[in-house]
Parts: structure tokens; sequence; C-alpha cells
């Protein structure tokens, strides 16, 4: 199955909320805004990214464009986990998501897991392009198999660039058992979390703890990185990581809840 | 194509001998072995293994297109964009600065030995250079191809860490030699797709990744304000 | 999973291996003695050793000697790194941004004679932060009697063994009681307690060293290390103006 769909939010006629310009679910993705079409001025729109059970499977191509508009303020959350399955073929899926953040923008791109179940072929592609001064937080949790299966094999692509510049280059791959259990690779976990914070102020200097860390880019913005052998263990590690965020320590109206 | 002298200088770049600062950086070997992760020679072959998937196949197509560029009279503006598309690659700030380090100290050692108008250009462009790009730049002056560039930084990936490891838990170097020959198949895949992509726009180079091995670098360096450790990675 | 790693990070406030901002118009260290600037980079002097033979205590000990005439700095090389820096930075003989501390990834004799890349860095470190500093003085982690600085990374070493370690230790030889600039034979206070023969252990010294010069001294006695001040006060004058 092929779909695109796309999403582009911006500033009403005020400058002062955002709205939704133009929506384009494409089954099987839908995006369904959440309380109304017009976000609290100077807050919000939430969208939500609901996901059909059954996708994606071997042989999908998902893409999704988001476009956040001057000034505009996009949470999009996902409502549920993804399971990629296999196909009849052995086709590998791929789901493509191009976020576009224009000057003072804000994207929260909150999506939940990814479980990569077993004989699955998945390619997970996020792009990220950031105008100057634009901001954004980028979730991923990517699960290894259903619990108590081996996973399928596939990838997770990331790449953030500002005004063009490459800030977070990143492919890792899954699927070789050997590669998994390595302590020079996954060290054996099952939950990988990474969350990109490019969001006013950097951190000044890494953080770190018991498989998590918080650390700055070297051309600005920052990733928090968490493993762990179950979900909950790697939310709560990578939540730990973006805790030491300056926006999360310095504001009471820290970025949003997924 | 490799150039005379281009055997020596891939030997003598990869000799643990070469004075370029490498023995004090074990590669997150320290903070494994701290964390228990790596008990014995068993333990070390397969954390060699994935590092040499991770850090060691990401020096190798960084050192392969330094050593192209190099070789192709790459400009001020090739090295800075090629430094930031590393960095970007690198989102442990704690590998970062090894790396840097280690830029650092390749250069100054391999600068008396191999110069070159490419590695003068390099040291403008960025005085403290990523490791694996000197690497490729130096190999590329002394006429070695891409792909021995980027057998000497993949090899490099795996050899310093080996040798960390012996250092730290005392393990037979004659049973850790063996687990590092053990990998060259490994190593010529690595290198052979490194060189592969050697042609590559800077943004357009594999960007493989290794989560255990960036927390294990951001671990030793709090290990380190902490405790001490013997390595500076 | 490292057991011991939980708990919360409060930033690095170590010396990281950050630049050093150059910025010409910062205020200039408060430096009790303005000497004519040497040509070059700064005098740089190695101090090896045996472990526990005294390298830090002298260390200091230089730096309280020579610390009011000549813009100092210290590289320290410990087994983990900050023991020896921090003695320096308790006792106050030194500020402590003019100290670095380096990792020797367990082989301290690699990082001050076969590979001194670690050591080079702290020294141009120490340099770049402090222009002008005239005598770096490099304080290798202890080791055996083998060890010796490279030339590439210092221009002058002095060897320290002290009397507690045994009055053979000179006739044992080895390129450090050989061939240093200086050999120095430290705790000469403890001699009796320990049963060390002085007129042997300073007699084979000199059969061992040829020309090269021998002080034997007791910080406690002589906390200002004299004898080896005015030593290196001569090797800095007789400095070639050439430099680096």
């Amino acid at each position: 199955m092929k779909a695109a769909a796309s999403l582009r939010v911006e500033l009403d006629a005020h400058r002062r909320r955002t709205v939704i310009g133009d929506l384009r679910s494409a089954s099987p993705i839908r995006l369904v805004p959440r309380r109304g079409k017009v976000a609290a001025p100077g807050g919000a729109l939430t969208v939500c990214l609901v996901e059909s059970a059954a996708a994606p499977i071997g042989g999908d191509r998902l893409d999704l464009h988001v476009r956040v508009g001057a000034g505009a303020w996009l949470r999009l959350v996902g409502t549920g986990a993804t399971l990629a399955l296999p196909g009849h073929d052995g086709d590998h899926s791929r789901v493509r998501v191009h976020l576009r953040v224009d000057p003072a923008g804000t994207v929260e791109y909150l999506p939940e897991a990814t479980v990569i179940g077993a004989r699955a072929d998945h390619r997970a592609e996020t792009r990220l392009d950031l105008a100057a001064g634009a901001r954004a937080r980028c979730r991923e949790l990517l699960v290894l198999g259903r619990h108590g299966e081996l996973p399928g094999r596939g990838s997770s692509t990331t790449h953030v660039l500002r005004d063009g510049a490459p800030l977070l280059r990143q492919r890792l791959e899954v699927g070789r058992p050997r590669l998994a259990a390595s302590a020079g690779h996954l060290a054996g976990a099952r939950v990988l979390g990474s969350e990109i914070l490019v969001w006013d102020r950097d951190p000044a200097a890494p953080s770190s703890g018991d498989w998590w860390s918080l650390t700055p880019l070297a051309h600005g913005g920052s990733v928090a990185t968490s493993m762990a052998g179950d979900t909950a263990t790697a939310r709560r590690r990578l939540a730990e990581a973006v805790g030491h965020h300056p926006a999360h320590r310095d504001r009471s109206d820290r970025p949003g809840h997924g | 194509m490799a150039g005379l002298g281009a055997g020596t200088a891939v030997l003598a770049l990869a000799d643990a001998r070469f004075p370029g600062g490498g023995h004090v950086h074990s590669g997150g070997v320290e903070e494994a072995v701290a964390a228990g992760l790596i008990t014995g020679v068993a333990d070390l072959r397969e954390f060699l293994f994935g590092r040499l998937h991770a850090a060691g196949r990401l020096q190798a197509v960084f050192a392969a297109a330094a050593a192209h560029a190099a070789a192709g009279d790459a400009g001020r503006e090739y090295w800075t964009r090629l430094d930031a598309e590393l960095d970007a690659r690198t989102p442990s700030c704690a590998q970062r600065a090894a790396s840097r380090a280690q830029g650092r100290g390749t250069l100054r050692a391999g600068r008396a030995a191999w110069s070159s108008g490419a590695l003068a250009r390099l040291a403008v462009a960025t005085p403290r250079p990523h490791h694996p790009v000197v690497l490729g730049v130096l190999a590329a002056a002394a006429g070695a191809d891409p792909r021995g560039a980027a057998l000497v930084a993949g090899y490099l990936a795996v050899s310093g860490p080996s040798s960390a490891a012996v250092r730290l838990l005392g393990l037979d170097p004659l049973a850790v030699n063996a687990v590092v020959a053990g990998l060259a198949a490994e190593l010529d895949g690595v290198a052979g797709d490194a060189a592969a992509a050697a042609a590559l726009d800077p943004a357009d180079l594999p960007a493989p990744s290794a989560p255990a091995l960036d927390l294990l670098a951001e671990a030793h360096d709090r290990h380190h304000r902490e405790k001490g450790r013997l390595f500076a990675s | 999973m490292p057991p011991d790693s939980h708990g919360r990070d409060h930033g690095h406030g170590h010396g990281h291996r950050h630049p050093v901002s150059l910025d010409p118009a910062a205020p200039a260290e408060p430096d009790p003695h303005r000497g004519p600037p040497l040509p070059g980079r700064a005098f740089r002097l190695g101090i090896g050793g045996p472990v526990g033979s005294g390298k830090t205590a002298l260390t200091a000990a230089l730096c309280r000697a020579l610390g009011r005439e000549l813009r100092l700095a210290v590289v320290t090389n410990d087994i983990y790194t900050t023991e020896d820096a921090d003695f320096l930075r308790r006792t106050g003989v030194l500020a402590t941004d003019r100290i670095e501390a380096v990792q020797t990834g367990a082989c301290p004799h690699t990082a001050i004679r076969d590979d001194i890349t670690a050591n080079l860095d702290a020294v141009e470190r120490l340099e770049e932060r402090h222009p002008g500093v005239e005598l770096v003085i490099v304080e290798s982690g202890g080791d055996n009697l083998t060890a010796v600085f490279s030339r590439g990374l210092v221009d002058s070493q002095i060897f320290v063994v002290d009397v507690a370690g045994g009055d053979k230790v000179p006739r044992k030889g080895g390129p450090g009681v050989t061939t240093a600039d200086l050999l120095v034979i430290n705790k000469v206070d403890l001699a009796e307690r320990v049963g060390a023969d002085m007129r042997v252990m300073v007699g084979d010294a000199h059969r061992m060293r040829g020309d090269l010069p021998v002080v034997a001294q007791s910080l406690v006695h002589t906390p200002d290390a004299p004898e080896v001040a005015a030593w290196v006060r001569g090797r800095l004058s007789a400095r070639t103006p050439a430099g680096a």
C-alpha cells in the first residue's frame, strides 16, 4: 500500500492562534485534530496520529509530510503503538515522516512506540528541517519484537537540519542478533528511546545516568537517549534524560506530554 | 589506486607504536569492564564485533571519504563540511572529544611524516580535526587509496580497545590478538563498504549508530569526574 | 547495567578538552614577578621516578621555591588522574588553572616516552591559557626505574628515588638513574630508620652517572628543595635562546 498524508498548520490572520491550513489523511494514516481545529492563543495545536493496527506491512510505503508555518505550534501525538509486520512477498515496509518548521515555529512529534515484529523488515525515516529559530522535539521509541519474540530487521534513520546545516544524522540498523547482543552495539536492550530537542537554550553540558544520556549536539540542539529491556523502563530513563534539559528545568509550561 | 609506499603508510598508521595519542583511549572498554559487561576474551570478542560495525564503520567511512577528497585536492569548504557531517553523526559529546583529541595527536605526529597540501588545508579548516578524517588525509598523502584508509580506521576502532582490555583485565594477549585477527573478514567488508561510499557528498555518507557505545562513552566521562578513570575515553 | 551509575549528573566541571579561548583582551593573571619573557615556548621540566619516591612533594616544593620568580604550570600523570593534581591544588602552591591532569591509559611510561601526545596536549593547553608561562613541570605517574621522559616532551628531567626504596636502587641503574639530568635522592631523614647507608647510595649514584649531578635531600629539613631549585634556575638560564 502506498499512502501520503500531509498536514500544514499556520498562524491565523491575527497571528495569535495556530490553525490548520491543510489536513489530508491517507489510509492507513489518519490525522485527527484534538479539541478542535484551533489552538488556544499562543498554545499548541494538538493533532492525533491514528494509525491502523494493521499497518505497516511489508510492501507498504507510507509518507507523512508536515509543515509548521512561521510562529505556529503543532503537537502531533500518537495514539497507539505501530506494529511493523512482514508482507507476503518479503518486501520491506517504509514509513517516512518529513517535518518542516518555519521561523519561530514549533513542532512536537511524539508518536507512540514502533514495534518491529517477527520477520518484519521495516524502515523508518524521519527528517526534520528547521528554520533558524524554530523549535522541535521529536521522540522515537523503538521496540525490538513483541513480548517474547525475536524481532525482524529494519532500520531507523534520522536527519535533523537547521538552516540547511546538519545537526544530527543517525541510522540504527537492527535485526542482527550478534550485534543486538554486543555490549558495543545494542547491549541486549530490547527498547531504544530517543528524543531530539531543539528548544531555545541547549544544555551546557551532557548529563547521563543508568543507560540514559542527554547530550548537546555539536552544532546546536541536543538528544536524549535511553536503552532498556522493557518499554516502561526505557520511557522512564528517557524522561529522566529529557528532564535535564533546561526547557524542562526552567519552565512551568514545559513541552507537553505525549 | 594505491601508490608507492602506500603499504608502509597503512601499516605505520595502524601500528600501536604510532604516537598519535591512541593508547589513552579505550573506546568504551574501560566503562564496559567497570559495568561488568566485559569480563573475559569471549565478551571482548562480541564487544569488538559490535564496535567494528558501529564506530568502526563510521570511522572507516569518513577515513575513506577524506582519502578520496585529499587525492582530489578538496578545498577548505569541503573539510569544514566533512567535519560538520561527522559531528552530526556523533551525538555523544565524549565521543566527539575523544575523536578530536586523537585527531589532533594524529595530525601532530602525522604531519612530521606525511605532509601534504590537503593536510595543511584540513588543519586550517579544522585545527582539531576528527580522527578518521586526519587518518584519511595522511593515508592519501602517503599514496594509499580510500580502502586502505578505511582499513586503518576500522582496524584502529578495534585494536586500541583490545589493547585497553589487555591492560585492564590482564587478558591473555595471545588470545586477544587472535580475537582481533578473527575480525579480518568483517573488517574487509567494512572497509569495502566505506570505499564504495567515499565519493558521496558528505551529507549522503552513511551514518551508522550504536546507542550502547554512546551511552558507555557518556558514562565513562561521568565516572571519570566522579571517581577517576584510567583512560581518556 | 552499571550497578553504581544511578543518580543525577551535575554537569562536567573537570578539565574537558575544550579549546582554550585566547582572548588578548582578557585580564592578565596576577603575577607577582614579571621576568623577561623567554623566547618561544616554556621550558619543560620532567620529574619522574618510582611510586612514592616523592615526585609530587618535590613538584610542590619547586612551586613554592620558584613560584615567585617564574610563571609556572604543572602537568600531572596520575593513575586515576586527579590525586596528584588535587594534592597540588590543596597545598595551594599553584592556582588551579595552572594544573593539568592527563590520563595515561594504565601506562604511565608510555605517556611520557613512547606516545607523548596526551602530555603535549596538556602542555600546549597550559601555554595557550597562560601566555608567557616560563616553566612547565611535567610530573610522571609513578613507574619503574626504566621510565624516562622523551626528549620530544621535556627539555630537562629529574629522576627521583628515595632512601625508603632501599640503598640498592642507584646501583640497579636503569635509564632513569643513569641518564636523567639530575638524580634526586629523597627522604634522607629516613635513612637511619630504614637502614639505608647514604654513603653507599650517593657513591653508587655518582658511579652510575659519571659527571651528571646528584642531590640528596630531605623535604622535612629543607621544605623548599633549595638545591634542586638552584639547579632548575641554572638550567633555565643556560637555555639556548632558540626556543622551540
